[in-house]
Protein backbone atom coordinates (compact mmCIF):
# COMPACT_ATOMS: atom_id res chain seq x y z
CA UNK A 1 0.00 0.00 0.00
CA UNK A 2 1.37 3.43 -0.90
CA UNK A 3 1.58 6.24 1.63
CA UNK A 4 -1.21 8.06 -0.22
CA UNK A 5 -3.48 4.98 -0.14
CA UNK A 6 -2.74 4.54 3.56
CA UNK A 7 -3.59 8.18 4.27
CA UNK A 8 -6.85 7.83 2.27
CA UNK A 9 -7.76 4.70 4.20
CA UNK A 10 -7.02 6.38 7.54
CA UNK A 11 -9.16 9.33 6.45
CA UNK A 12 -12.06 7.02 5.59
CA UNK A 13 -11.74 5.20 8.92
CA UNK A 14 -11.74 8.52 10.79
CA UNK A 15 -14.86 9.58 8.88
CA UNK A 16 -16.62 6.29 9.64
CA UNK A 17 -15.60 6.54 13.28
CA UNK A 18 -17.07 10.03 13.50
CA UNK A 19 -20.27 8.84 11.80
CA UNK A 20 -20.50 5.95 14.25
CA UNK A 21 -20.10 8.33 17.20
CA UNK A 22 -22.89 10.45 15.76
CA UNK A 23 -25.14 7.41 15.43
CA UNK A 24 -24.35 6.33 18.95
CA UNK A 25 -25.33 9.74 20.29
CA UNK A 26 -28.58 9.64 18.33
CA UNK A 27 -29.30 6.16 19.66
CA UNK A 28 -28.64 7.38 23.17
CA UNK A 29 -31.09 10.25 22.75
CA UNK A 30 -33.71 7.96 21.18
CA UNK A 31 -33.29 5.42 23.94
CA UNK A 32 -33.60 8.12 26.56
CA UNK A 33 -36.93 9.19 25.09
CA UNK A 34 -38.03 5.58 24.75
CA UNK A 35 -37.11 4.82 28.37
CA UNK A 36 -39.24 7.69 29.61
CA UNK A 37 -41.91 6.83 27.03
CA UNK A 38 -42.27 3.31 28.40
CA UNK A 39 -42.91 4.77 31.80
CA UNK A 40 -45.46 7.17 30.35
CA UNK A 41 -48.49 5.04 31.25
CA UNK A 42 -47.53 4.89 34.91
CA UNK A 43 -46.38 8.53 34.94
CA UNK A 44 -49.73 9.63 33.55
CA UNK A 45 -51.57 7.52 36.11
CA UNK A 46 -49.41 8.97 38.86
CA UNK A 47 -50.32 12.52 37.83
CA UNK A 48 -53.97 11.78 36.99
CA UNK A 49 -54.76 10.58 40.47
CA UNK A 50 -53.82 13.76 42.38
CA UNK A 51 -55.39 15.87 39.60
CA UNK A 52 -58.65 13.97 40.08
CA UNK A 53 -58.58 14.79 43.78
CA UNK A 54 -57.75 18.46 43.25
CA UNK A 55 -60.55 18.84 40.70
CA UNK A 56 -63.10 17.18 42.96
CA UNK A 57 -61.92 19.09 46.05
CA UNK A 58 -62.14 22.38 44.20
CA UNK A 59 -65.78 21.77 43.35
CA UNK A 60 -66.64 20.49 46.80
CA UNK A 61 -64.84 23.52 48.28
CA UNK A 62 -66.85 25.97 46.20
CA UNK A 63 -70.14 24.26 47.07
CA UNK A 64 -69.20 24.03 50.75
CA UNK A 65 -68.38 27.73 50.92
CA UNK A 66 -71.70 28.49 49.23
CA UNK A 67 -73.54 26.41 51.85
CA UNK A 68 -71.53 27.91 54.68
CA UNK A 69 -72.29 31.41 53.41
CA UNK A 70 -76.00 30.58 53.41
CA UNK A 71 -75.91 29.13 56.91
CA UNK A 72 -73.97 32.05 58.38
CA UNK A 73 -76.15 34.63 56.64
CA UNK A 74 -79.26 32.94 58.03
CA UNK A 75 -77.76 32.75 61.54
CA UNK A 76 -76.83 36.41 61.35
CA UNK A 77 -80.33 37.41 60.13
CA UNK A 78 -81.97 35.40 62.94
CA UNK A 79 -79.37 36.51 65.48
CA UNK A 80 -78.59 32.90 66.39
CA UNK A 81 -75.27 31.06 66.66
CA UNK A 82 -74.09 29.19 63.56
CA UNK A 83 -75.54 25.65 63.37
CA UNK A 84 -73.27 22.59 64.03
CA UNK A 85 -73.27 21.89 60.28
CA UNK A 86 -71.12 24.98 59.70
CA UNK A 87 -68.36 23.57 61.89
CA UNK A 88 -68.57 20.29 59.98
CA UNK A 89 -68.22 22.14 56.68
CA UNK A 90 -65.19 24.07 57.93
CA UNK A 91 -63.58 20.86 59.12
CA UNK A 92 -64.11 19.27 55.69
CA UNK A 93 -62.62 22.31 53.96
CA UNK A 94 -59.48 22.08 56.11
CA UNK A 95 -59.11 18.36 55.34
CA UNK A 96 -59.49 18.94 51.62
CA UNK A 97 -56.95 21.78 51.69
CA UNK A 98 -54.47 19.34 53.22
CA UNK A 99 -55.26 16.74 50.52
CA UNK A 100 -54.75 19.37 47.81
CA UNK A 101 -51.32 20.20 49.23
CA UNK A 102 -50.26 16.54 49.16
CA UNK A 103 -51.71 16.15 45.66
CA UNK A 104 -49.77 19.16 44.35
CA UNK A 105 -46.55 17.89 45.94
CA UNK A 106 -47.06 14.55 44.18
CA UNK A 107 -47.41 16.23 40.80
CA UNK A 108 -44.40 18.47 41.45
CA UNK A 109 -42.28 15.42 42.36
CA UNK A 110 -43.09 13.69 39.07
CA UNK A 111 -42.44 16.82 37.01
CA UNK A 112 -39.11 17.34 38.80
CA UNK A 113 -38.22 13.74 38.09
CA UNK A 114 -39.02 14.26 34.42
CA UNK A 115 -36.85 17.40 34.19
CA UNK A 116 -33.72 15.31 34.50
CA UNK A 117 -34.70 13.38 31.41
CA UNK A 118 -35.88 16.11 29.13
CA UNK A 119 -33.44 18.10 27.06
CA UNK A 120 -29.77 17.34 27.20
CA UNK A 121 -29.18 16.65 23.54
CA UNK A 122 -25.55 16.04 23.02
CA UNK A 123 -23.23 15.44 25.92
CA UNK A 124 -22.66 18.35 28.25
CA UNK A 125 -20.49 17.51 31.18
CA UNK A 126 -21.39 19.59 34.20
CA UNK A 127 -20.67 19.35 37.92
CA UNK A 128 -23.62 17.40 39.28
CA UNK A 129 -24.93 15.98 42.50
CA UNK A 130 -25.27 12.22 42.02
CA UNK A 131 -27.71 11.93 44.94
CA UNK A 132 -30.00 14.46 43.27
CA UNK A 133 -29.89 12.51 40.00
CA UNK A 134 -30.68 9.30 41.92
CA UNK A 135 -33.53 11.04 43.70
CA UNK A 136 -35.10 12.22 40.43
CA UNK A 137 -34.77 8.76 38.89
CA UNK A 138 -36.46 7.32 41.99
CA UNK A 139 -39.33 9.80 41.63
CA UNK A 140 -40.05 8.43 38.16
CA UNK A 141 -39.42 4.79 39.08
CA UNK A 142 -41.90 5.29 41.93
CA UNK A 143 -44.64 5.70 39.28
CA UNK A 144 -43.97 2.05 38.35
CA UNK A 145 -43.41 0.84 41.90
CA UNK A 146 -46.41 2.50 43.59
CA UNK A 147 -47.17 0.48 46.70
CA UNK A 148 -45.79 -2.76 45.30
CA UNK A 149 -42.11 -2.11 45.80
CA UNK A 150 -40.66 -0.58 48.96
CA UNK A 151 -37.64 1.66 48.49
CA UNK A 152 -34.87 2.14 51.06
CA UNK A 153 -32.16 4.71 50.45
CA UNK A 154 -28.80 5.30 52.09
CA UNK A 155 -27.24 8.33 50.49
CA UNK A 156 -23.72 9.18 51.60
CA UNK A 157 -22.15 12.63 51.49
CA UNK A 158 -20.92 12.97 47.95
CA UNK A 159 -18.76 15.58 46.25
CA UNK A 160 -19.98 17.04 42.97
CA UNK A 161 -19.01 14.97 39.97
CA UNK A 162 -18.37 16.17 36.46
CA UNK A 163 -20.76 14.08 34.38
CA UNK A 164 -23.60 14.21 31.87
CA UNK A 165 -26.58 14.22 34.27
CA UNK A 166 -29.24 13.17 31.71
CA UNK A 167 -27.23 10.13 30.70
CA UNK A 168 -26.36 9.13 34.28
CA UNK A 169 -30.01 9.61 35.23
CA UNK A 170 -31.01 7.36 32.35
CA UNK A 171 -28.71 4.60 33.64
CA UNK A 172 -30.16 4.86 37.15
CA UNK A 173 -33.73 4.90 35.85
CA UNK A 174 -33.04 1.89 33.66
CA UNK A 175 -31.62 -0.12 36.56
CA UNK A 176 -34.42 0.94 38.90
CA UNK A 177 -37.13 -0.05 36.41
CA UNK A 178 -35.37 -3.39 35.77
CA UNK A 179 -35.24 -3.97 39.53
CA UNK A 180 -38.99 -3.35 39.71
CA UNK A 181 -39.65 -5.78 36.87
CA UNK A 182 -37.49 -8.44 38.52
CA UNK A 183 -39.74 -8.37 41.57
CA UNK A 184 -42.93 -10.35 41.19
CA UNK A 185 -45.60 -9.03 43.52
CA UNK A 186 -44.20 -7.17 46.51
CA UNK A 187 -40.54 -6.56 47.23
CA UNK A 188 -37.83 -4.12 48.12
CA UNK A 189 -35.20 -2.07 46.35
CA UNK A 190 -32.25 -0.65 48.28
CA UNK A 191 -30.29 2.25 46.80
CA UNK A 192 -26.99 3.32 48.35
CA UNK A 193 -24.38 5.89 47.45
CA UNK A 194 -20.93 6.48 48.94
CA UNK A 195 -17.44 7.63 48.12
CA UNK A 196 -15.15 4.68 47.43
CA UNK A 197 -11.58 5.80 46.88
CA UNK A 198 -11.54 8.03 43.84
CA UNK A 199 -14.98 6.93 42.69
CA UNK A 200 -18.59 7.48 43.58
CA UNK A 201 -20.10 4.05 44.21
CA UNK A 202 -23.83 3.61 43.69
CA UNK A 203 -25.53 0.28 44.32
CA UNK A 204 -29.07 -0.69 43.38
CA UNK A 205 -30.22 -3.94 44.97
CA UNK A 206 -33.50 -5.81 44.56
CA UNK A 207 -34.86 -8.98 46.17
CA UNK A 208 -36.44 -10.13 42.93
CA UNK A 209 -36.00 -13.21 40.81
CA UNK A 210 -32.29 -12.75 40.16
CA UNK A 211 -30.45 -13.46 36.92
CA UNK A 212 -29.82 -17.06 35.90
CA UNK A 213 -26.17 -18.10 35.40
CA UNK A 214 -26.68 -18.59 31.61
CA UNK A 215 -28.13 -15.09 31.22
CA UNK A 216 -25.53 -13.41 33.39
CA UNK A 217 -22.96 -13.61 30.62
CA UNK A 218 -25.25 -11.96 28.09
CA UNK A 219 -27.09 -9.18 29.90
CA UNK A 220 -24.85 -6.39 28.64
CA UNK A 221 -25.17 -7.61 25.06
CA UNK A 222 -27.01 -5.44 22.59
CA UNK A 223 -30.47 -6.76 21.92
CA UNK A 224 -30.52 -9.26 24.79
CA UNK A 225 -33.73 -9.19 26.75
CA UNK A 226 -35.80 -11.58 28.85
CA UNK A 227 -38.90 -9.44 28.61
CA UNK A 228 -41.89 -10.02 26.35
CA UNK A 229 -42.07 -8.44 22.90
CA UNK A 230 -42.91 -4.78 23.13
CA UNK A 231 -41.50 -4.31 26.62
CA UNK A 232 -38.13 -2.58 26.46
CA UNK A 233 -35.66 -2.57 23.62
CA UNK A 234 -32.99 -4.94 24.96
CA UNK A 235 -30.63 -2.00 24.73
CA UNK A 236 -30.90 -0.64 28.26
CA UNK A 237 -27.88 -2.35 29.81
CA UNK A 238 -25.75 -2.13 26.68
CA UNK A 239 -26.34 1.60 26.54
CA UNK A 240 -25.87 1.92 30.29
CA UNK A 241 -22.49 0.28 30.02
CA UNK A 242 -21.57 2.57 27.14
CA UNK A 243 -22.56 5.62 29.19
CA UNK A 244 -20.77 4.61 32.38
CA UNK A 245 -17.65 2.99 30.96
CA UNK A 246 -16.98 4.69 27.64
CA UNK A 247 -18.38 8.14 28.32
CA UNK A 248 -17.54 8.52 31.99
CA UNK A 249 -14.54 6.25 32.53
CA UNK A 250 -16.41 4.35 35.24
CA UNK A 251 -17.53 0.76 35.65
CA UNK A 252 -20.81 -1.12 35.91
CA UNK A 253 -21.13 -4.61 37.28
CA UNK A 254 -23.47 -6.80 39.24
CA UNK A 255 -23.83 -9.77 41.52
CA UNK A 256 -26.90 -11.94 41.36
CA UNK A 257 -28.32 -15.05 42.92
CA UNK A 258 -31.05 -16.74 40.93
CA UNK A 259 -34.23 -16.68 43.02
CA UNK A 260 -32.80 -14.29 45.63
CA UNK A 261 -32.04 -10.97 43.95
CA UNK A 262 -29.56 -8.80 42.11
CA UNK A 263 -27.31 -5.88 43.03
CA UNK A 264 -25.89 -3.56 40.40
CA UNK A 265 -22.76 -1.55 41.20
CA UNK A 266 -21.96 1.64 39.35
CA UNK A 267 -18.67 3.43 39.86
CA UNK A 268 -18.05 6.89 38.45
CA UNK A 269 -14.72 8.67 38.92
CA UNK A 270 -15.07 11.88 40.92
CA UNK A 271 -12.85 13.75 38.48
CA UNK A 272 -12.96 12.98 34.82
CA UNK A 273 -9.83 11.75 33.03
CA UNK A 274 -7.56 14.45 31.65
CA UNK A 275 -8.38 13.36 28.04
CA UNK A 276 -11.73 15.21 28.03
CA UNK A 277 -11.61 15.86 24.32
CA UNK A 278 -11.43 12.16 23.56
CA UNK A 279 -14.71 11.64 25.50
CA UNK A 280 -16.53 14.34 23.52
CA UNK B 1 -91.28 8.44 49.59
CA UNK B 2 -87.71 8.50 48.34
CA UNK B 3 -86.45 5.02 49.16
CA UNK B 4 -82.97 5.64 47.86
CA UNK B 5 -81.60 8.17 50.33
CA UNK B 6 -79.99 5.68 52.66
CA UNK B 7 -78.06 3.65 50.12
CA UNK B 8 -74.77 2.12 51.24
CA UNK B 9 -71.84 2.91 48.96
CA UNK B 10 -68.46 1.16 49.24
CA UNK B 11 -65.38 2.94 47.86
CA UNK B 12 -62.14 1.03 47.24
CA UNK B 13 -58.88 2.71 46.19
CA UNK B 14 -55.32 2.25 47.40
CA UNK B 15 -54.94 6.06 47.27
CA UNK B 16 -56.10 7.70 50.48
CA UNK B 17 -56.52 11.09 48.80
CA UNK B 18 -59.05 9.75 46.27
CA UNK B 19 -61.14 8.24 49.07
CA UNK B 20 -61.02 11.50 51.05
CA UNK B 21 -62.15 13.52 48.04
CA UNK B 22 -64.94 11.14 47.04
CA UNK B 23 -66.11 10.82 50.63
CA UNK B 24 -66.22 14.61 51.09
CA UNK B 25 -68.29 15.02 47.94
CA UNK B 26 -70.79 12.27 48.73
CA UNK B 27 -71.16 13.44 52.34
CA UNK B 28 -71.86 16.99 51.16
CA UNK B 29 -74.36 16.13 48.44
CA UNK B 30 -76.12 12.98 49.68
CA UNK B 31 -77.31 11.09 52.73
CA UNK B 32 -75.57 7.92 51.63
CA UNK B 33 -73.78 5.71 54.09
CA UNK B 34 -70.25 5.75 52.64
CA UNK B 35 -67.63 3.16 53.61
CA UNK B 36 -64.08 3.61 52.29
CA UNK B 37 -61.31 1.02 52.07
CA UNK B 38 -57.66 1.11 50.98
CA UNK B 39 -57.35 -2.61 51.75
CA UNK B 40 -59.06 -4.94 49.24
CA UNK B 41 -59.56 -7.80 51.72
CA UNK B 42 -61.34 -5.56 54.19
CA UNK B 43 -63.53 -4.21 51.40
CA UNK B 44 -64.53 -7.71 50.28
CA UNK B 45 -65.30 -8.74 53.87
CA UNK B 46 -67.56 -5.74 54.27
CA UNK B 47 -69.46 -6.45 51.05
CA UNK B 48 -69.93 -10.07 52.13
CA UNK B 49 -71.30 -9.16 55.53
CA UNK B 50 -73.47 -6.14 54.71
CA UNK B 51 -76.20 -4.98 52.38
CA UNK B 52 -74.29 -2.81 49.92
CA UNK B 53 -75.99 -0.96 47.07
CA UNK B 54 -72.98 0.21 45.06
CA UNK B 55 -69.29 -0.78 45.00
CA UNK B 56 -66.88 1.60 43.31
CA UNK B 57 -63.34 0.37 42.83
CA UNK B 58 -60.19 1.77 41.30
CA UNK B 59 -58.58 -0.48 38.70
CA UNK B 60 -54.87 -0.20 39.43
CA UNK B 61 -54.21 -1.45 42.96
CA UNK B 62 -51.53 -3.65 44.52
CA UNK B 63 -52.55 -7.16 45.70
CA UNK B 64 -55.64 -7.30 43.47
CA UNK B 65 -56.89 -5.11 40.61
CA UNK B 66 -60.35 -3.56 40.52
CA UNK B 67 -61.78 -6.10 38.09
CA UNK B 68 -60.72 -9.00 40.32
CA UNK B 69 -62.22 -7.24 43.32
CA UNK B 70 -65.53 -6.58 41.55
CA UNK B 71 -65.62 -10.22 40.38
CA UNK B 72 -65.43 -11.29 44.03
CA UNK B 73 -68.12 -8.76 44.94
CA UNK B 74 -70.33 -10.24 42.21
CA UNK B 75 -69.92 -13.72 43.70
CA UNK B 76 -70.84 -12.51 47.17
CA UNK B 77 -73.66 -10.11 46.33
CA UNK B 78 -74.71 -10.37 42.67
CA UNK B 79 -77.36 -7.62 43.05
CA UNK B 80 -74.89 -4.93 44.11
CA UNK B 81 -74.08 -2.51 41.29
CA UNK B 82 -70.42 -2.57 40.33
CA UNK B 83 -68.54 0.51 39.09
CA UNK B 84 -64.91 0.69 37.96
CA UNK B 85 -62.77 3.82 38.14
CA UNK B 86 -60.14 3.66 35.43
CA UNK B 87 -57.23 5.65 34.06
CA UNK B 88 -57.20 6.09 30.29
CA UNK B 89 -54.60 3.38 29.86
CA UNK B 90 -56.84 0.82 31.58
CA UNK B 91 -59.92 1.67 29.52
CA UNK B 92 -59.59 -1.44 27.33
CA UNK B 93 -59.51 -3.70 30.39
CA UNK B 94 -62.58 -1.92 31.71
CA UNK B 95 -64.50 -2.52 28.50
CA UNK B 96 -63.64 -6.23 28.59
CA UNK B 97 -64.81 -6.34 32.19
CA UNK B 98 -68.26 -5.04 31.37
CA UNK B 99 -69.40 -8.53 30.47
CA UNK B 100 -66.85 -10.47 32.49
CA UNK B 101 -67.89 -9.02 35.87
CA UNK B 102 -71.22 -7.48 34.88
CA UNK B 103 -69.99 -3.91 35.28
CA UNK B 104 -72.78 -1.40 35.72
CA UNK B 105 -70.58 1.45 34.50
CA UNK B 106 -66.95 2.46 34.20
CA UNK B 107 -65.76 5.99 34.91
CA UNK B 108 -62.54 7.50 33.63
CA UNK B 109 -60.21 9.43 35.89
CA UNK B 110 -60.14 12.32 36.52
CA UNK B 111 -63.81 11.88 37.29
CA UNK B 112 -66.56 14.48 37.10
CA UNK B 113 -68.41 14.67 40.41
CA UNK B 114 -71.86 15.32 38.96
CA UNK B 115 -71.53 12.48 36.42
CA UNK B 116 -70.29 10.15 39.16
CA UNK B 117 -73.22 11.00 41.40
CA UNK B 118 -75.68 10.27 38.61
CA UNK B 119 -74.11 6.86 38.04
CA UNK B 120 -74.20 6.08 41.77
CA UNK B 121 -77.86 7.11 42.01
CA UNK B 122 -78.78 4.96 39.01
CA UNK B 123 -76.74 2.04 40.31
CA UNK B 124 -78.28 2.27 43.74
CA UNK B 125 -81.79 2.47 42.25
CA UNK B 126 -81.08 -0.61 40.15
CA UNK B 127 -79.84 -2.59 43.17
CA UNK B 128 -82.80 -1.67 45.31
CA UNK B 129 -85.22 -2.56 42.51
CA UNK B 130 -83.53 -5.94 42.06
CA UNK B 131 -83.68 -6.56 45.81
CA UNK B 132 -87.33 -5.55 45.91
CA UNK B 133 -88.04 -7.83 42.95
CA UNK B 134 -86.28 -10.74 44.63
CA UNK B 135 -88.29 -10.23 47.81
CA UNK B 136 -91.55 -10.00 45.89
CA UNK B 137 -90.73 -13.24 44.05
CA UNK B 138 -90.03 -14.95 47.38
CA UNK B 139 -93.32 -13.68 48.75
CA UNK B 140 -95.14 -14.83 45.64
CA UNK B 141 -93.53 -18.27 45.89
CA UNK B 142 -94.59 -18.52 49.51
CA UNK B 143 -98.11 -17.35 48.73
CA UNK B 144 -98.30 -19.82 45.85
CA UNK B 145 -97.08 -22.62 48.05
CA UNK B 146 -99.66 -21.73 50.71
CA UNK B 147 -102.39 -21.65 48.08
CA UNK B 148 -101.42 -25.10 46.82
CA UNK B 149 -101.50 -26.47 50.35
CA UNK B 150 -104.90 -24.91 50.94
CA UNK B 151 -106.12 -26.32 47.63
CA UNK B 152 -104.97 -29.85 48.52
CA UNK B 153 -106.68 -29.66 51.92
CA UNK B 154 -109.86 -28.40 50.31
CA UNK B 155 -109.90 -31.25 47.82
CA UNK B 156 -109.31 -33.79 50.62
CA UNK B 157 -112.17 -32.29 52.57
CA UNK B 158 -114.57 -32.88 49.70
CA UNK B 159 -113.44 -36.37 48.86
Amino acid sequence: MTEQEQADLEGQVAELRSELEGCKTQLLDAHQMSAVGQLMASIVHEINTPIGSILSNNQVGARSLEMLHGLLEKAQAEDTSPPPKSTKILSTLLTLAEVDKIACERIIAVVRGLKTFVGGHGAEYVKSNINEILDNALKLAHCEYRRRVEVETEFGELPEVECEPHQIGQVFLNLLVNAGHAIEGEGKVVVKSEVDGEDIHVSIADNGSGISPEHQKKIFSTGFTTKAVGIGTGLGLAISRDIIEDRHGGSIGFESEFGKGTTFHIRIPVSRAADENAQK
Amino acid sequence: MDTYTEATVVLVDDEEMVLTSLNAYLTLETDYNVESFTDVDEAISFVGENEVDVVISDYLMPKMNGIQLLAKAKELKPETSRILLTGHADKQSAIEAINQVGLFQYIEKPWDNAALLLVIRNGSERTQLLRSLRNKILQLDEAHSNLKTAQSELIRAFL
